[in-house]
């Protein structure tokens, strides 16, 4: 007798998703799906973090965009290994795309990778690709109302990086109302200041990833 | 599923609307925090005046007992 299946039980990018896991997990990779808007700033997040890190961890970025190779020939200067996917319009990246560059980076010899999800405080959140964590970053410019405009992406992070806190001297920002949504919407999450100019809040991220690196590696 | 652009499979959120008695204006505040501290629920919207209560959530993350108990440990009684 035929046994018909009517439903894949898991979806695609799940089952997807599930095997990048269970190779990043293999290689103990620690990965980061960083997410957040166009211009929030997480292109120059990770060339600080190249710059700071690449001594001291193997890492490798995949930088997701709908077109151009603008932010992995940012991250190449660093000399570190850096994929780019073009999803040709697409508004996220998912686990099939992920998968499929994964052959091209040599994991044996990494300690953490960074995914770079395409600029959108929506969609991105809801597709897992793998990763052990997925981070925000959320600009200064872009509001203090937005964790609660798009609380899916602060709910499933597990570091909300306030960005470009350099310039809140001169926005109507206001941190207090942008802190206690985000921990009323995640009270567990990590929260950082950082601004890349000025290097504040920096060291703190740096060791949020090593941790992570530490308790993926054991 | 993404509803703004329609990327996706759905995620099966769902609005649930209840009629709620015993808030106070402080309460519902305090309510609301609690109901969004939920891993699910991603939008609440109190009328404290009259009880009405919006809820949007994922039945995947969050189940209906925990909606309801953050009712009932804030002395409120919450009916669909």
């Amino acid at each position: 007798m035929e046994v018909q299946v009517m439903q894949d039980i898991l979806g695609k990018n799940d089952r997807i998703a599930a095997e990048n896991q269970a190779l990043f997990a293999d290689k103990k990779i620690f990965v980061l799906n960083l997410m957040g808007s166009p211009g929030s700033g997480k292109t120059t997040l990770l060339e600080r973090t190249m710059a700071a890190l690449k001594d001291e961890l193997h890492m490798a970025v995949i930088e997701g965009d709908l077109f151009t190779t603008k932010d992995a020939d940012r991250i190449a200067k660093y000399a570190v290994p850096v994929m780019q996917i073009n999803t040709s319009g697409g508004c996220h990246l998912d686990a099939p795309m992920v998968q499929e560059v994964l052959s091209q980076l040599v994991l044996d010899r990494l300690d953490l990778l960074i995914v770079e999800n395409v600029g959108n405080l929506v969609c991105p959140a809801e597709f897992n690709i793998g990763e052990d964590a997925k981070g925000v970053v959320l600009s200064i410019t872009e509001g203090d109302d937005k964790p609660m405009k798009y609380p899916l992406v602060f709910k499933e992070s597990s570091i909300v990086l306030l960005n470009k806190v350099d310039i809140l001297p001169y926005t109507n920002f206001d941190m207090a109302a942008a802190r206690e949504d985000i921990h009323t919407l995640h009270p567990d999450v990590k929260l950082v200041e950082v601004s890349c100019v000025q290097d504040t809040g920096l060291k703190d991220w740096y060791d949020w990833l090593r941790a992570k690196v530490r308790a993926k590696k054991g | 599923m993404c509803k703004e652009c329609g990327c996706g499979q759905t995620n099966g959120n769902t609005r649930l609307q209840f009629n709620a008695k015993g808030y106070t204006e402080e309460s519902a505040k305090t309510v609301e925090k609690a109901l969004l501290g939920l891993p699910g629920v991603l939008f609440v919207h109190i009328h404290a005046h009259d009880g009405e209560t919006t809820i949007d959530y994922s039945p995947a993350k969050t189940k209906l007992m925990d909606i309801l108990k953050i009712f009932s440990d804030h002395s409120v009684e919450a009916a669909l």
